[in-house]
């Protein structure tokens, strides 16, 4: 059926693979759906309700109100699990070849072989590929998928699954906590720095296939890692949906950072929800890419719970044409002396719309927190719109808050600037923009560096040429 | 040392409808010192972003050309101005945040010197390719080794090459950074801009000895001031003097000392 699809060429990355599925659920949600999910995966009881429960939470909850249009999408033809092969592989001979093959095309046994330390990449609802060195295991960290993580360690997975997201939270955690599928679950014990990132890549193969993938991080006292999750789509004939939920804890004293460069195809809706839970002197770190989807909601959130806790989120949006980018983040001050920044970057260009969405709240009794939040928007042409909504709620007097918002309009002077220097437009204004994300690019890995230069460029040379 | 010519015939240009130079002429060579002076509104910005090819200049190409070497410029965009061999520096130039002043050294030596027309498609396809170095002119190694000559010369710390371009430079480190692209670009004719503006003594002479280094490799410059302070440490072999719009006298170096003294009421 991928052939059948129209090949958009502005986008590169529009491949897809011949589909090869054992178990495939029917269209649309009913409760048979959501036990039958359960099944298959040979759960236990008490998730089996847990996803009952969410589903009836899900029916109840209206859509939002605010934020992008999704009037779009249409739950009742949306597959919501699809299970690929049998056993997944454990290592990379054991792929089978189309799989492989989509993987070479993204360049994950490159990424591997630059001492990774760990590559889990999830085709379709389930993880099939997975290697976990060495090091890892005797350090005691775990990095599993998140259904093998349910399996292997279900007292973990219990104590702490939808604690920092329950299913209540909005109408899409609800969703994704019913049907979920895949994802990570990592466990860091006390102490223990993970020095490579810890690597995920995942792409949808199926049209009209939702992923509700769900990922679970505990990050134990005085522990650090950095996780890495990038994404990029084929090309699909109708709307999709993409609706992740990601839970992190960051105990006392642990630093967590999450990196995420999200490159879904045009047609993508990509609701996701994530949020960490950071206790005494933690720091969590979100760094947060999005590029493409059709609509995108996302603003990874730290709820500074213990004294001292801090949070970062960096989050850099890019809106083309028919896209739109509501991204932000949200810090809620629950304890004193936490302190929160929040960095975004936004740029639009051919009638593409992005809205920066930011909460502060620093709670009654919270005292000594400091807040910075910057906002930043460049808009290519007169037809893009950037819009900012911050909203700041302080129960306290002693706080430091600081908010800066600019609008810039790629300016005619730095163009003739760069022209003068015999540099042809659509490079200057791609070297512009690139200038303009490098405080955030200059934060990922370095091929994630080099792949979103790369995909800015991809974006700025198809349109100007 | 090939010589070549910068030949300006009867350029007129406008600014929203109202016109600013009517008829301005002159020919400069190869290692040649040019002086245009003039006061305040005479029209020395106008010639100066009309010649690179800013959009707001209206030109009336139908009467007057440009060229360099019998090549027509009017025509073409900045970029293909530059690869015939101009170069500007700007009086006041913009900053461009997060792009490295190695970075756009780098790309501009390359889109002016490089080696073939490699499509860019393969180059984002394949950023090892993206990232190779492009020009048979110099090896990546003795642009490098240039680059640190040049701003060692001029007294620039190597730490500028990795900030935004001028991105919270001062005054004088703006100016700085102009000479030093001028000297690693290599243009045919160097058009400076009020390049004496806002410079303490020491940044005045390593800005002068910048010129005359060019110079000496040959490119043609053009020095487009108010004053006369530049033209005490870079002496110009012709002096043009900038007035309504129209050149209303021309002479050798002592003109601009008469300037110096008597002011333009001469002229005006």
């Amino acid at each position: 059926m991928s052939k059948q699809s129209p090949i958009d060429d502005t986008y590169k990355y529009g491949f897809s693979k011949p589909e090869r599925y054992v178990f495939k659920s029917k269209k649309g949600l009913d409760e048979r759906v959501v036990a039958d999910i359960s099944f298959q995966k040979h759960e236990p009881e008490w998730m089996k309700r847990f996803r009952l429960r969410s589903y009836e939470i899900f029916k109840r909850k209206a859509m939002p109100t605010w934020g992008a249009d999704l009037g779009d999408i249409q739950f009742d033809d949306i597959y919501y699990y699809i299970k690929p092969t049998h056993d997944k592989a454990r290592s990379w001979d054991e792929l089978p070849p189309e799989i492989k093959d989509t993987y070479d095309k993204i360049g994950i046994p490159e990424a591997e072989k630059r001492f990774l330390a760990g590559v889990s990449a999830q085709y379709e609802s389930e993880v099939v590929y997975k290697s976990i060195q060495k090091k890892l295991q005797s350090q005691g960290v775990v990095f599993l998928d998140m259904d093998s993580g349910l399996r292997e360690y279900p007292e973990l997975v219990q104590r702490y699954f939808g604690t920092v997201i329950p299913p209540m939270d909005n109408k899409f955690a609800a969703l994704n906590s019913a049907v979920w599928s895949g994802g990570s679950f990592v466990y860091v014990p006390p102490g223990v720095r993970v020095e490579l990132p810890l690597q995920a890549y995942f792409r949808i193969n199926a049209a009209n296939m939702g992923q509700f993938e769900r990922t679970l991080i505990i990050a134990e006292e005085g522990s650090f890692v950095h996780y890495v999750e990038g994404c990029t789509a084929p090309i699909y004939t109708t709307d999709s949906l993409h609706s992740a939920v990601v839970e992190i804890i960051v105990k006392k004293g642990a630093r967590v950072r999450y990196t995420t460069i999200q490159n879904w195809s045009a047609n993508v809706y990509n609701l996701v929800t994530k949020r960490a839970k950071v206790e005494e002197e933690g720091i969590m770190e979100w760094v947060d890419g999005n590029l493409g989807s059709k609509v995108t909601m996302k603003y990874p959130s730290v709820y500074l719970v213990g004294r001292k806790a801090r949070g970062e989120i960096l989050s850099i949006a890019y809106a083309g044409k028919n896209q739109h980018q509501d991204a932000g983040g949200k810090a809620v001050h629950a304890a004193s002396e936490t302190s929160s920044q929040i960095i975004s970057k936004s740029i639009s260009k051919d009638g593409g719309r992005t809205s920066y969405r930011g909460l502060v709240r620093v709670e009654r009794g919270a005292k000594q927190c400091k807040s910075k939040v910057v906002c930043d928007a460049l808009l290519l042409d007169e037809e893009s719109r950037s819009d900012t909504y911050p909203d700041m709620q302080i129960h306290e007097q002693q706080v430091a808050i600081e908010h800066e918002a600019t609008v810039s309009k790629i300016g005619d002077e730095q163009l003739f600037y760069l022209q003068s220097r015999g540099i042809p437009e659509g490079m200057a204004e791609s070297m512009i923009v690139n200038g303009f994300i490098e405080p955030i690019v200059k934060e990922l890995p370095l091929e994630y560096a080099v792949e979103m230069n790369r995909l800015i460029q991809l974006q700025m040379e198809g349109s100007i040429g | 040392m090939k010589r070549h010519i910068l030949d300006i015939k009867n350029l007129q240009v406008s600014v929203d409808g109202r016109s600013i130079l009517q008829g301005v002429s002159l020919s400069i060579h190869s290692g040649e010192i040019h002086a245009v002076m003039g006061p305040n509104g005479s029209g020395k910005s106008t010639l100066v972003y009309a010649l690179m090819g800013h959009h707001q200049y209206e030109v009336n190409a139908s009467n007057g050309t440009v060229a360099i070497d019998n090549e027509l410029l009017l025509n073409l965009p900045p970029e293909d101005r530059a690869k015939k061999g101009l170069f500007l520096a700007f009086q006041s130039p913009i900053a461009i945040p997060g792009v490295t002043v190695s970075n756009l050294l780098r790309s501009a030596y390359q889109e002016l010197y490089g080696s073939s027309t490699q499509g860019n498609d393969d180059a984002v396809q394949n950023p090892v390719l993206k990232r190779r170095w492009n020009s048979t002119k110099m090896t990546f190694q003795e642009f490098s080794k240039q680059l640190k000559h040049y701003a060692k010369a001029l007294a620039m710390d190597e730490k500028f090459f990795s900030r935004g371009i001028h991105d919270g430079f001062s005054g004088g480190e703006k100016k700085k950074l102009e000479i030093l692209q001028a000297l690693m670009l290599e243009p045919k004719f160097a058009i400076f801009d009020e390049i004496d503006t806002g410079l303490d003594v020491d940044a005045l002479k390593h800005v002068s000895q910048g010129i005359q280094t060019l110079v000496k490799k040959g490119t043609g410059c053009i020095l487009v001031t108010h004053y006369q302070r530049i033209l005490q440490y870079v002496k110009p072999d012709v002096v043009h003097v900038l007035v309504r719009g129209k050149i209303v006298d021309e002479g050798g170096a002592e003109l601009a000392e008469y300037i110096e003294h008597h002011g333009y009421g001469k002229y005006v």
